[in-house]
């Protein structure tokens, strides 16, 4: 048995936590749409420690290579992000989310 | 005779369907004739039947024949049978008989209307609905008969539609009726839950005393409505708004008559609910007496002819309440004769006056008119029962029954001759008013005297021969001496009361010292004016408004009715249809509009819902797990 | 036989609408079409057996094998009268269509016919879905008749008529599946009874909505307002009869326990619309809102008779369902010819019009006498029996069909009264024709029939159910 080094999987759960519910918050409270993008990374990336401190604890490799597709994944879509994000700079229009409601019921 | 008894019946209705269907191609003065043609081979027809029974003996005397069957119900059914026998027999003679010369009469007095034609037909159609009444060989189509009778004085009354009097007066005639009608049908289906039939020998059949009042009550109710008694009564005098010779015919001497019929025909039914016969007698009496009163303040010849009738027809519901069954249908018989004279005498008047019917503008017609006079004179006499008149012979022995009826039947007999006095004023009032005196301002300049032409021959022969008959008529029976007639219907409806003799010469005598002096006092105050009309104002208020019957029935009936009808539709019907269709796709909008509100269009109040509902999810998943 | 009655329809339909007709060519084929059906009406009436009774001419494919769903069709001795109503009316009304001109005719003509297939289908259909397929059938073409041909009022009487009558057959749908795949068979003929409310109830909802009986006839007054007057005539003539045949053919018939536990509601709310719909027929200021309300009295009688579940109710309430049809065609019918003539249905701008149009005045007072069921008539027979027939399941609902018929004398002769008697009408000018030969060839032949039914009501009420097991027995007529 491979001796574990470093602090429990709690320790890295909390962490993970944290900055998933930091990221959550951000998305949530945060008006600038880039912000938003961001704190989604954030929340990405929480999860993606999540992902590995378990894999670290059950020694099953499956949890980090999910963590590198995760990763690609959260990259392609803030190309995209960005791109819209861009987009809606160009034309001008506010970069506000609270304001960006017309697709409305 | 089969045949005679179907000849009978059908003629006339064949002459109301030629006549529709013909139209314009046969002229107005055929169609008449072809109508009169019909009811005299009707006549003939109820003749040959009549000699068919005679030479039969008393218990072979009931014949019912079916053409086919009518109605079925599962194990109930009624044919399309006609029945000969003594009643019917005697009713088809008077029917067709007395309707021939009417509708003859008819022909004089409608010449000239544009709608003859219609009116042909339609005093067909009556005659037949009359003769399907008094033959029909069960309940069913008796009750058939029945409404298509009512159905017929709906439209002779509203024959001159344009009048909107006439149609007013037509349409509460077949309601009033149509009350009956529903009665009768309510007494019906209890008879066929209890009995499975409608054929006339259920009548016999032993009932409970519920069942039987039950079902005398409902007959009561619809004999009640069509004869005109209280207080099924107000349509008759509105009914004067049609021509004279339906009011001749229908009001007078056929179909105000048909409830004494029916009393008489089902009087097994009756005997097992003697309540329910007494409260028929009662009825009766009690007619006789208000409507001979309101005749007395009436001022149109018609009308007062009209409550004539009421209240002889209360002579009729006594004798049939009692159980005289005989002598009911013996004044049946005369009082057709007589009323149908006085009617069509009156009807000469009118039209000689042209069309003026208020007797106070009349006066001193003796002398222009003698013949239609002496015609009034002979129907007056017969009317108030003066020997040796028709009256005489038919309305005493009533009377003489009720006396043998015990305490309440001598009641019944206080009220038959207080009315006996009661007729002798108000008819010679009538007489006096009309007929005696110079010649008022009204008659020199309106008066006209008919030809010698083909109509004065159709007015004057029938109101001769009825005239004859009025006096005649009546010898066919006395009932202390000769009584063939209550022999001949002795087998369908025997008597349940016999008077002694004694109390038949006490009635006649009464009546006819009564009768005398109600002429004698109309000839003081109107004849010879020496008495002036009394003054009394409270009673005169309420005969001229007939005991505020109307005004009751309209406010116990009539508004309630239109009342209710109104805020149903206000009340339940608008909200129901029209809000409930506008209110259902309002609130579903609504709704939706409430749904809608979750599309904020902000992006952080869809993230908030995926994020929550996720928690939610795995938290149910971890608990449940 | 049977199939041919029900595709004979459809298929003049359908060549209507594929051939590019005139409409005069294409009045013609319809009118043809329908005639045709009288005809091969006529052929199935003298070849039915009514002595042997039971299901004859009878058509079985298989549809849905594992759902035991066929395509089953036949017709029984009160079928073969409800048929006849059916193709008889549609005929009036389509030779009334053809007279007046519609616009569109090709169209309007199919329509008609696939209406009148679908309604035959109804009364034919032996299998639970069959039935529901021809039911749903007979909407299109009345929403499409109504919402396009119809009066300024159309699109709300549409909606409000297809949102009401939808609701009904969806509840419908779902007691048909429950009880269909409870049973294992969809056959009615093959089909066990069921005691289940629910089952019951949900096909009591659909029948109650189309029949209308109180209080879900909120449709009634404006659809048959707006609709064009053939179009009235059939939906009160025949469309509602398809409900109470429904009423008879599966709610009496399969559910003998919740008919029983269910009776005194239903009766009680047939009795209300009885009184309810004469009371507000009496006060109606229309043509059609009279003709309408009477419809819906006219309808909570039948449905009492049917409830009534004994011999008279049942021979009653059939007679009396063929009787309303051919009255209600026609009063609907005479109202369109009037109100061509005054171009308005207002009672209060109509009258005296019976001077100078003798044809119009004897119809439309022949019809209103019948219409008012006066003795001697088929109406006063089929009224009769029923009120003798629920008379047994307790007095009171007798009396209140004998309060309806004084108020049904009430209504009738308001309405007469109004078109033809007093004086003349600020609509009605002289021009204003009495009824020209076409018009009497649309009305007299209903009439007559009518006619011959005073005559000889039995020729109905002793040819409709097997008589050896009795009416009563619905069960058992349906074997």
């Amino acid at each position: 048995m491979i001796a574990l080094l470093g602090p429990e999987a709690s320790w890295y759960l909390g962490v993970a936590a944290f900055l998933f519910a930091t990221g959550a918050l951000g998305v949530l409270l945060r008006r600038n749409p880039l912000i938003v993008l961001l704190s989604l990374e954030i929340m990405l990336n929480g999860g993606n420690l999540a992902l590995i401190g378990f894999a670290r604890n059950l020694g099953d490799g499956g949890g980090q290579i999910f963590a590198l597709a995760v990763m690609a994944v959260a990259a392609s879509e803030v190309v995209v992000g960005l791109g819209l994000i861009v987009a809606l700079n160009r034309k001008r229009v506010t970069l506000d989310v609270d304001r960006l409601n017309t697709l409305r019921g | 005779m089969v045949w005679g008894a179907w000849i009978c019946l059908l003629s006339p209705l064949a002459a109301a369907c030629l006549i529709t269907l013909g139209g314009q191609r046969l002229s107005r003065r055929g169609a008449g004739y072809l109508a009169t043609a019909a009811c005299f081979v009707a006549f003939g027809g109820a003749v040959a039947s009549f000699i068919g029974l005679l030479g039969r003996d008393g218990s072979q005397r009931e014949i019912l024949s079916t053409a086919w069957t009518w109605i079925t119900g599962g194990s109930y059914q009624s044919g399309l049978s006609i029945l000969i026998d003594p009643l019917s027999v005697f009713m088809m003679l008077i029917v067709s008989g007395v309707g021939a010369l009417i509708v003859w009469y008819s022909v004089g007095y409608m010449d000239g209307d544009t709608e003859e034609r219609r009116y042909f037909a339609y005093m067909s159609l009556f005659v037949f609905s009359m003769l399907l009444l008094v033959q029909g060989g069960n309940l069913l189509l008796l009750l058939a008969g029945w409404g298509m009778v009512g159905l017929s004085s709906y439209l002779l009354i509203g024959f001159w539609h344009e009048r909107p009097s006439a149609i007013a007066a037509a349409k509460k005639a077949f309601v009033m009726n149509a009350i009956g009608d529903a009665t009768m049908a309510l007494a019906f289906f209890l008879l066929i839950e209890k009995a499975n039939s409608l054929d006339f020998g259920i009548l016999g059949g032993q009932y409970s005393s519920t069942v039987a009042n039950l079902v005398a009550l409902g007959l009561l109710g619809g004999a009640v409505a069509k004869s005109a008694q209280i207080p099924l009564h107000t349509w008759l005098p509105d009914a004067m708004e049609g021509p004279t010779p339906v009011s001749a015919l229908i009001h007078a001497a056929t179909m105000v008559t048909a409830g004494v019929y029916l009393i008489v025909r089902t009087h097994a039914i009756f005997e097992q609910a003697p309540k329910i016969a007494d409260l028929a007698a009662g009825l009766g009496a009690l007619t006789l007496l208000l409507a001979g009163l309101i005749a007395l303040v009436q001022v149109d010849i018609k009308r007062v002819i009209a409550y004539s009738t009421m209240s002889q027809i209360g002579y009729m519901f006594l004798g049939a309440g009692i159980g005289s069954y005989p002598n009911a249908m013996f004044h049946l018989m005369t009082h057709a004769f007589f009323k149908a004279l006085l009617f069509m005498a009156a009807g000469i008047v009118i039209h000689a006056l042209i069309n003026e019917q208020d007797i106070r503008k009349m006066g001193g017609l003796r002398q222009l008119s003698p013949k239609t006079y002496w015609g009034f004179l002979i129907g007056s006499l017969a009317l108030v029962g003066i020997f040796p008149f028709a009256g005489f012979f038919s309305k005493d022995s009533i009377l003489a029954a009720a006396m043998a009826k015990g305490t309440y039947g001598y009641i019944l007999w206080a009220a038959g001759l207080a009315g006996t006095f009661l007729t002798g004023l108000y008819t010679f009032r009538l007489l006096f008013l009309v007929f005696w005196g110079e010649p008022s301002a009204f008659v020199r300049e309106h008066f006209h005297a008919l030809g010698r032409d083909v109509i004065a021959v159709s007015l004057a022969v029938p109101v001769g021969v009825l005239a004859v008959l009025s006096i005649v008529g009546g010898w066919i029976q006395f009932s202390p001496w000769w009584h063939p007639v209550t022999t001949w219907l002795q087998t369908v409806a025997e008597p349940t009361v016999t008077p002694e003799s004694w109390q038949e010469w006490l009635s006649i005598a009464l009546s006819l010292l009564l009768g005398l002096s109600g002429i004698g006092v109309a000839w003081l105050i109107y004849g010879a004016r020496r008495l002036a009309v009394p003054r009394l104002p409270f009673a005169q208020r309420t005969l001229e408004h007939k005991f505020y019957f109307d005004e009751a029935y309209d406010a116990l009936f009539y508004t309630p009715a239109v009342s209710l009808a109104n805020l149903l539709r206000r009340g339940v019907e608008q909200p129901l249809i029209a809000d409930s269709g506008r209110d259902l796709g309002d609130d579903t909008r609504d709704l939706g509009g409430l749904v809608a509100r979750a599309q904020t269009g902000l992006l952080r109040t869809y993230a908030l819902a995926i994020a929550s509902s996720v928690a939610v999810l795995a938290i149910v998943f971890v608990v449940v797990k | 036989m049977t199939t041919l009655l029900i595709c004979l329809p459809l298929a003049a339909a359908l060549i209507l609408w594929l051939l590019p007709l005139n409409p005069i060519s294409a009045g013609s084929l319809a009118l043809l079409a329908a005639l045709a059906e009288v005809g091969v009406w006529i052929q199935l009436l003298v070849r039915y057996d009514f002595t042997k009774g039971g299901l004859q001419f009878s058509d079985q494919h298989v549809w849905f094998k594992d759902l035991n769903a066929s395509y089953h069709v036949g017709v029984y001795g009160f079928s073969v009268w409800l048929i006849g109503l059916t193709v008889v009316v549609m005929a009036a009304a389509i030779a009334y269509g053809v007279w007046a001109g519609r616009e569109r005719a090709r169209a309007y003509m199919g329509l008609m016919l696939f209406l009148t297939g679908a309604i035959v289908g109804v009364f034919t259909a032996q299998d639970l879905l069959l039935f529901y397929a021809f039911f749903e059938a007979m909407l299109i073409p009345l929403y499409v008749l109504v919402g396009v041909w119809g009066g300024p009022g159309r699109m709300g009487a549409t909606l409000k008529f297809v949102l009401y009558t939808m609701a009904g057959s969806l509840l419908m749908l779902a007691s048909i599946v429950v009880y269909g795949l409870s049973e294992h068979t969809f056959d009615l003929t093959k089909i066990g009874q069921s005691s289940s409310q629910w089952i019951f109830l949900g096909f009591v909802a659909a029948f109650a909505i189309k029949a209308p009986l109180f209080p879900l006839h909120g449709w009634l007054p404006d659809a048959y307002r707006e609709s064009s007057p053939e179009v009235a005539a059939v939906l009160s003539g025949v469309v509602s009869k398809a409900a109470v045949y429904g009423f008879l053919r599966i709610a009496v018939a399969k559910f003998p326990q919740p008919v029983h536990d269910f009776r005194a509601p239903i009766l009680a709310l047939a009795a209300v619309g009885l009184i309810y719909g004469s009371l507000l027929a009496f006060r109606a200021p229309d043509l059609r809102g009279v003709i309408a309300y009477s419809s819906l009295a006219q309808m909570g009688l039948i449905t009492m008779g049917v409830f009534a579940v004994n011999d008279l109710g049942l021979d009653g309430s059939v007679l009396q369902m063929v009787n309303h049809g051919l009255v209600s065609a026609t009063m609907f019918l005479l109202a369109g010819m009037v109100e061509r003539r005054a171009l308005t249905g207002e009672l209060g701008r109509l009258g005296g019009m019976a001077r100078g149009r003798p044809a119009l005045a004897t119809v439309l007072l022949t019809t209103g006498v019948i219409a008012l069921a006066v003795p001697l008539s088929s109406a006063f027979a089929g009224e009769f029996l029923i009120l003798a027939g629920i008379f047994q399941r307790g007095w009171g609902w007798s009396v209140a069909g004998a309060v309806a018929i004084v108020l049904a004398a009430m209504y009738v002769l308001r309405l007469v009264s109004a078109v033809l008697h007093r004086e003349v009408g600020p609509s009605v000018s002289d021009s204003a024709l009495d009824l020209r030969p076409a018009e009497l060839g649309v009305t007299v032949p209903l009439l007559a029939c009518l006619l011959a039914l005073s005559i000889w009501p039995a020729a109905i009420t002793q040819h409709s159910f097997r008589g050896d097991h009795g009416a009563a027995d619905v069960a058992a007529q349906f074997k």
